[in-house]
């Protein structure tokens, strides 16, 4: 009977992680239009319900309802396969990550994570690699030349990017002495990793923006030279599924962002309910990511090359260099 | 030596990002300005600019009789040749056209007309919301031009939207010679 419920809440929380990511793209595509409108003095989607509220709906129903077209000369079934490749890992990835500690209702103390599990961050790295597959195999099965420089360009950012981010993080391991994203957000009951990682937390949101291919390294999608990269023969619902995927990452890396530097559902001053703490944090990053898209221009390819070797790499080894001297 | 100050001051706001930093507090200045966009034709409509050479009308003399000549002239200038006009005479002997045919779907909009127009009979004014189905739909006889909107300069009277709008339309007529698509821009 215990299992069975266990089972059943497991299920239960996994479903409703699944149904909150694929929901989360509509009020977030919203919303960045909406700041990129603000940002350039105009007032973005209007006319589609309140403030063009209704309009990722309407965008939804045109992208379900569009042809979904595969090129004559495409793979065909890397190019079916890609989009699932893109999807699935950003998903499995919040399995792994914990939103709060746990809430009792009817009694029962009912946990915020699904698995608490002792190599989360290492899980969370390595799944989320697999998510590039999807973006080179797209690239290369649309038979483009733009596709395939995007998913080009992807390899080569993903590789560079992946080192000082897997890198910026071991300080945050070194100081909780854990894996685990419970125990790094329970060693930062005090002081957030902030305040001990600065350098650590700028690798690591730069690296997280290339990884994310948000301006001003997204070259992958590069519209103004590469029509759309990867994604440029993509249509209708499997293009919905890059979209998707697109955001849960930036959702992904703001979220980690948080756990790992600013305090998990740690509060400060105000004494607001953990959850919220959290999801305020984690609103405020994805703020951040789309305020930065709107801002800057787009890194030439050698440049973001140059920053990653030359600049993300040796910070990321200083940091963990001082972190070890000063701390252990 | 101020130089040399002035210099490494550069270096470190280099390093700790200030130009990027600048340029993330201007975008979010700008993110809580005041838009500039006119919700044409859901919420705004405003006057054209008084020189705006949009729909032509043609013109009435004091006695309400029609001000053309039918001399043609606007005819022959019309590098369109999209004007057609045949006269006749009236019982005292004056000319006037019996049909003055613009076709709207072939006008670029010069003003060569209103320039050649020996009787300021025919002008461009500031109707622009005239899109069509059918192109011959756009082919405007001498009735309808009467009744056309005159110049955003001499009053014009702004015509409602076409398209259907919950909201009623905010016309823009505080200025007289038309919209100042300057006003809102922020300037830093
Ligand atoms: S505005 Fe120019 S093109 Fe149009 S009717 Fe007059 S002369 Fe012809
Ligand atoms: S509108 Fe003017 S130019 Fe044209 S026929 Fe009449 S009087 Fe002549």
């Amino acid at each position: 009977m215990e299992l069975v419920v266990a089972l059943g809440l497991i299920v239960f929380k996994v479903a409703l992680l699944i149904a909150i990511l694929l929901l989360l793209p509509l009020p977030l595509t919203w919303l960045e239009r909406k700041i990129a409108g603000h940002i350039q003095q105009r007032m973005g989607p209007m006319r589609v319900g309140w403030h063009g509220l209704l309009q990722p709906v309407a965008d939804g129903v045109k992208l379900l309802t569009k042809e979904d077209h595969i090129p004559a000369e495409a793979d065909r079934f890397l190019f079916k396969l890609a989009p699932i490749l893109a999807l699935a890992p950003p998903f499995v990835v919040f399995v792994a990550v914990p939103f709060g500690e746990s809430v009792s209702v009817l009694g029962t103390e009912i946990t915020l994570y699904v698995s608490n599990m002792n190599v989360a961050l290492l899980f969370v790295f390595a799944v989320i690699g697999i998510e590039v597959y999807g973006v080179i195999f797209g690239g290369w099965a649309a038979n483009s030349k733009y596709a395939v420089l995007g998913s080009l360009r992807t390899c080569a950012q993903m590789i560079s990017y992946e080192i000082p981010m897997g890198f910026a993080v071991i300080g945050v391991v070194m100081l909780a002495q854990s894996m685990s994203l419970l125990e790094i957000v329970r060693a930062q009951a005090n002081v957030w990793n902030i305040v001990y990682q600065p350098v650590g937390f700028f690798v690591f949101f730069v690296a997280g923006l290339a990884q994310a291919q948000r301006i001003p390294f997204d070259l992958a999608e590069a519209e103004g030279d590469l029509g759309a990269g990867f994604h440029t023969e993509y249509s209708g619902i499997r293009f919905a599924f890059f979209m998707v995927s697109e955001y849960a990452i930036m959702l992904l890396t703001s979220v980690l962002a948080v756990i790992l530097f600013f305090g998990g559902w740690n509060g400060v001053l105000v004494p607001l309910p953990p959850l919220l703490w959290f999801l305020l944090k984690v609103a405020f990053f994805v703020y951040v990511f789309i305020w930065f898209r709107f801002t800057f221009p787009r890194y030439r390819y050698d440049q973001l090359m140059a920053i990653g070797w030359k600049v993300l790499l040796p910070l990321s080894m200083a940091n963990i260099i001082i972190t070890g001297v000063a701390f252990l | 030596m101020s130089r040399a100050l002035d210099r490494t001051g550069i270096w470190i706001g280099w390093a700790f990002f200030a130009d990027l930093a600048n340029a993330l507090a201007l975008t979010f200045g700008y993110m809580f300005s005041r838009p500039v966009t006119m919700q044409y034709p859901d919420k705004e409509k405003w006057l054209p600019y008084s020189r705006y050479r949009g729909h032509h009308f043609l013109t009435r003399d004091e006695e309400g009789e029609i001000k053309c000549v039918a001399c043609e002239l606007c005819a022959r200038i019309c590098p369109c040749d999209c004007i057609e006009v045949i006269p006749y005479e009236d019982e005292k002997g004056n000319r006037h056209p019996a049909k003055f045919e613009i076709d709207m779907a072939r006008c670029l909009f010069c003003g060569l007309c209103e320039d050649a127009c020996p009787a300021d009979a025919i002008a461009l004014g500031q109707q622009y919301e005239f899109s069509s189905f059918s192109s011959r739909d756009l082919v405007i006889g001498r009735d309808d031009l009467l009744g056309k909107p005159g110049k955003a300069m001499t009053g014009g009277g702004v015509v409602a939207a076409r398209l259907n709008t919950e909201q009623d339309v905010l016309v823009e007529t505080s200025e007289p010679q038309g919209y100042n698509w300057w006003r809102n821009i922020r300037r830093t």
